[in-house]
C-alpha cells in the first residue's frame, strides 16, 4: 500500500517534471520574437551613429549622424542631425512613429539650403537608408504579428546558446520572402539574421559584432549588414550612448531641427 | 574695386584667424564650385562661366551663437561679386530666441514659388536659375521667436527696405523693355529713404503637429518690385509725344497662411495670401501715371507622392486681381503649375531630376532636367539644361536662352 502511494507520487512528479520540461521546450517562435520585441529598452537615448558603406572594391563612404530618441509610450520620437558628408551637414530629420496599427509615421526634413522644415511622405519601408544596406524596415521595430514565426532549432553560435527562428511575412509582395534569426537564449538579442529575397535566395546577412549592457539594457552597438548578392557591406556603429537622461520634449521640435547641433 | 577686394580678403583672413584661435570648437564649412553654361541657340555662346567660393563660419556656445557667410562669385568676363549672404548673432533663451543681423528668412510651404515667402528679397540677376539659397538675399533684420510647445510665434522687424535684385541691362536675363524706345527713365523716386517710418514688419504664428503643419502670417512691407509710373508729355515746340517712366516702390500689406498634411502617404500642401495695395500698369488713359491700385489674391495647392521610387510633386498656382478692370495690363487670372520628378540610383549617389514651371496663360514653360552624381563624399558633378518654351509670358520671353550647363562642386 505504502509502496503503491510512493509509486503514484513518483509518477505524478515525473509527469509534472516532464510537463515543465516539455513546456520549456515548447517555447514558440512567436514567443521568442515577442521576447526580443519586448526586451527592456531605455525611455530615451542619445548617440552618435556612424555608417560605413563598403563596396566590393573596398571603397568606403562614411555617414555620421547624431541622434536623439525618446519613447512616449504611444509614440516614439526621433531626431537626427547629419554631420557628414559635408554636402548634407546641418540637414536634420525628425520621425514620429506610432504604436497604433496602420498609422503611418510623420516625417519632416530640414534642408539648410531651403531653410525650411518640410513635411515628407513616409519613406517606403523597403527603401534603403542613406544608400546603406539597411532598409527603413531593417532599422525599425517590426511588430511580431506581421510575420509567422517558427522555431527551427537550437544551436550554439559564436559561443552563445541560440534559438534559430524563421519568420515568414504575412504580407504578400514583402521585400523578403523569409528571414532566419539567431537569438541568444537568455538575453533575447538577435545575434545574426539572414534575409532571403523573393526568389528564396540569400540576399543579406546581418551580423552583430558588439552588444553591450548599459544601465541594465542590452544594446547592439556594432553591426554589419552584408548584401551577399552585390557584395556590399554597411557597418553601423553607435557611440557615446547616453540612456535615460530625460531628454526634454523641446528636443523633438521644429525649433531644434532649424537650430541643429 | 581694389579696395573692396582688399576688404574681403581681410575679412577672410580675419575669419580664418579667429577660427585658428577658437580651434576645434569653431565650425567652418562651405563649398567651391565651377558653373559653366552654354547657350543652345545661335553661336553657342557661353551663358555663364562662374567660379564660386562660399564659406560658412559659425559657432554656438550655450546661449549665444553667430554665423557669417561670405561668398565670392568670380566670372570670366564680368566683374567679380563679393558679399555677405548672412552675418548674424543668436541669443537663445528657454522659450525665446533672438537673431539679429543679416539673415535669410524663408516662410511658406510652396516650392519655387513666392506667396507668403516675402521677407527675404529675391536675387533674380539670373532669373530663377540660381540655387534656392542663392536666390534669397539676406536682409538685415531682428527676428524674435517665442515657442509654446510645438507652436511658434515669430516677429520680424526690417529697418531698411531691400528691393528685388534685377538682371543688369547687358544680361541675357534682362527682360525686354515694355516701353517705346524713346521713353526716358526718371529714377528720382526709385529709392526708399532709410528712416524708421519706412521699416517693414512681419508676424507669423506656426504649428507643427501630427495632423497638420500650419502658418498664419501678416506683413506690412514695401513691394519688392517697383510700379512703373508713366508721365506723358507733349513737346511744346515739336508737338512730339514724350514718355517718362518713373519706377516707384509702394507699400504693400498682406495676410496669408499655409498648411501641409499627409493623407494616405500623399503630402497635401496649400498656401494663400491676400495682398493689399499693389500697383498694376494700366492702359486706361485716365489712370493717373499709367498705374492703378488693386488688391489681389494668390494661392497654391500642391501634392507630393512617391510612386515606384520616383518622387513626384505637382503644384497649381493662381493669382487673381480683385475688382479687375479690362485696362489692367496683367491678366485677371494668372495660372501656373510646377511639376517635379526625381529618383535616386546607385545608393543615392546618382540623382535624376526634372523640374518644370508651366505658364498656363501663355502656354510657356521652363523645363529643367538635371543629373547629379556624387563622385566622392562631398564632391558633386552636375549636368543639366534649362529649356524655355513658348513665345511670350514669364518663360517664353527667354525662348532664345535655352542652355546646357555643367557644375562641379566640392563641399567641405
Amino acid at each position: 500500500m505504502y509502496s503503491a502511494r510512493i509509486k503514484t507520487a513518483l509518477i505524478i512528479l515525473l509527469c509534472a517534471t516532464a510537463g515543465i520540461l516539455n513546456a520549456q521546450q515548447k517555447i514558440t517562435g512567436l514567443k521568442i520574437i515577442e521576447n526580443v520585441y519586448n526586451r527592456p529598452a531605455p525611455k530615451d537615448q542619445t548617440g552618435d551613429l556612424t555608417m560605413t558603406l563598403i563596396n566590393s572594391r573596398g571603397d568606403t563612404r562614411v555617414r555620421e549622424i547624431k541622434q536623439y530618441v525618446k519613447d512616449y509610450g504611444k509614440v516614439e520620437k526621433k531626431i537626427m542631425f547629419f554631420i557628414s558628408p559635408a554636402d548634407v551637414r546641418n540637414t536634420s530629420f525628425m520621425n514620429w512613429s506610432y504604436d497604433q496599427e496602420g498609422k503611418d509615421d510623420d516625417q519632416w526634413i530640414y534642408l539648410p539650403a531651403l531653410k525650411k522644415v518640410k513635411r515628407i511622405s513616409s519613406d517606403s519601408k523597403s527603401d534603403y537608408f542613406m544608400g546603406s544596406d539597411f532598409t527603413y524596415d531593417d532599422l525599425g521595430d517590426r511588430q511580431p504579428s506581421e510575420d509567422t514565426h517558427k522555431l527551427l532549432r537550437e544551436e550554439e553560435f559564436n559561443g552563445e546558446q541560440c534559438y534559430v527562428v524563421e519568420s515568414i511575412p504575412k504580407e504578400e509582395d514583402y521585400m523578403y520572402s523569409r528571414t532566419v534569426t539567431w537569438i541568444i537564449k537568455d538575453k533575447w538579442i538577435g545575434l545574426k539574421k539572414e534575409f532571403y529575397d523573393e526568389d528564396g535566395d540569400l540576399l543579406k546577412t546581418l551580423t552583430i559584432k558588439k552588444y553591450e549592457n548599459i544601465k541594465g539594457y542590452w544594446l547592439i552597438t556594432n553591426s554589419e549588414m552584408h548584401n551577399v548578392q552585390k557584395d556590399h557591406k554597411t557597418v553601423m556603429e553607435l557611440k557615446n550612448l547616453k540612456l535615460d537622461t530625460s531628454i526634454p520634449d523641446r528636443q523633438f521640435t521644429e525649433r531644434m531641427m532649424r537650430r541643429g547641433l | 574695386m581694389k579696395k573692396i577686394c582688399k576688404s574681403y580678403i581681410l575679412l577672410f583672413l580675419m575669419l580664418v584667424s579667429v577660427s585658428a584661435v577658437y580651434g576645434q570648437s569653431a565650425n567652418i564649412s562651405g563649398y567651391v564650385r565651377n558653373y559653366t553654361g552654354v547657350l543652345l541657340t545661335g553661336d553657342y555662346n557661353y551663358a555663364i562661366i562662374q567660379n564660386t567660393f562660399n564659406l560658412n563660419f559659425e559657432e554656438t556656445k550655450n546661449k549665444v551663437g553667430f554665423k557669417v557667410n561670405p561668398y565670392v562669385y568670380h566670372y570670366q568676363n564680368r566683374e567679380t561679386e563679393y558679399g555677405l549672404r548672412q552675418a548674424y548673432l543668436d541669443l537663445y533663451f528657454d522659450t525665446f530666441d533672438l537673431r539679429i543681423g543679416k539673415q535669410q528668412i524663408i516662410w511658406g510651404k510652396a516650392d519655387g514659388v513666392f506667396i507668403t515667402d516675402v521677407v527675404s528679397p529675391k536675387d533674380l540677376s539670373e532669373f530663377l536659375l540660381r540655387d534656392f539659397d542663392e536666390i534669397r538675399m539676406g536682409i538685415t533684420s531682428v527676428k524674435a521667436d517665442y515657442y509654446i510647445g510645438n507652436n511658434t510665434f515669430e516677429f520680424v522687424y526690417v529697418p531698411v527696405f531691400t528691393p528685388t535684385r534685377m538682371p543688369d541691362q547687358n544680361s541675357i536675363w534682362y527682360p525686354a523693355p515694355q516701353f517705346s524706345p524713346n521713353a526716358e527713365f526718371d529714377y528720382s523716386q526709385s529709392e526708399v529713404e532709410n528712416k524708421l517710418s519706412n521699416s517693414e514688419v512681419f508676424a507669423k504664428f506656426s504649428g507643427l503637429t501630427s495632423a497638420i503643419d500650419f502658418e498664419i502670417m501678416a506683413g506690412y512691407m514695401w513691394d519688392d518690385d517697383p510700379a512703373m509710373h508713366m508721365l506723358r508729355s507733349v513737346d511744346p515746340v515739336t508737338q512730339e509725344a514724350g514718355l517718362t517712366v518713373m519706377p516707384k516702390y509702394h507699400r504693400l500689406g498682406l495676410a496669408g497662411g499655409s498648411f501641409s498634411t499627409t493623407i494616405k502617404g500623399v503630402v497635401l500642401r496649400g498656401e494663400s495670401a491676400y495682398y493689399n495695395g499693389k500697383y498694376f500698369s494700366s492702359a486706361d488713359p485716365d489712370a493717373a501715371e499709367g498705374v492703378t491700385e488693386k488688391n489681389y489674391v494668390q494661392y497654391l495647392v500642391g501634392l507630393d507622392y512617391t510612386l515606384w521610387g520616383v518622387k513626384v510633386s505637382g503644384q497649381f498656382i493662381q493669382k487673381v486681381i480683385l475688382d479687375y478692370d479690362e485696362t489692367i495690363v496683367n491678366d485677371q487670372y494668372d495660372n501656373m503649375a510646377t511639376i517635379l520628378f526625381s529618383k535616386d540610383f546607385l545608393r543615392e549617389t546618382l540623382r535624376a531630376e526634372l523640374f518644370s514651371y508651366i505658364g498656363l496663360n501663355n502656354s510657356d514653360a521652363l523645363i529643367r532636367p538635371k543629373i547629379t552624381y556624387d563622385l566622392a563624399d562631398g564632391f558633386e558633378l552636375l549636368i543639366g539644361a534649362n529649356i524655355f518654351t513658348g513665345d511670350n509670358g514669364m518663360f517664353g520671353r527667354f525662348d532664345k536662352n535655352d542652355m546646357a550647363y555643367f557644375k562641379v562642386k566640392y563641399s567641405f
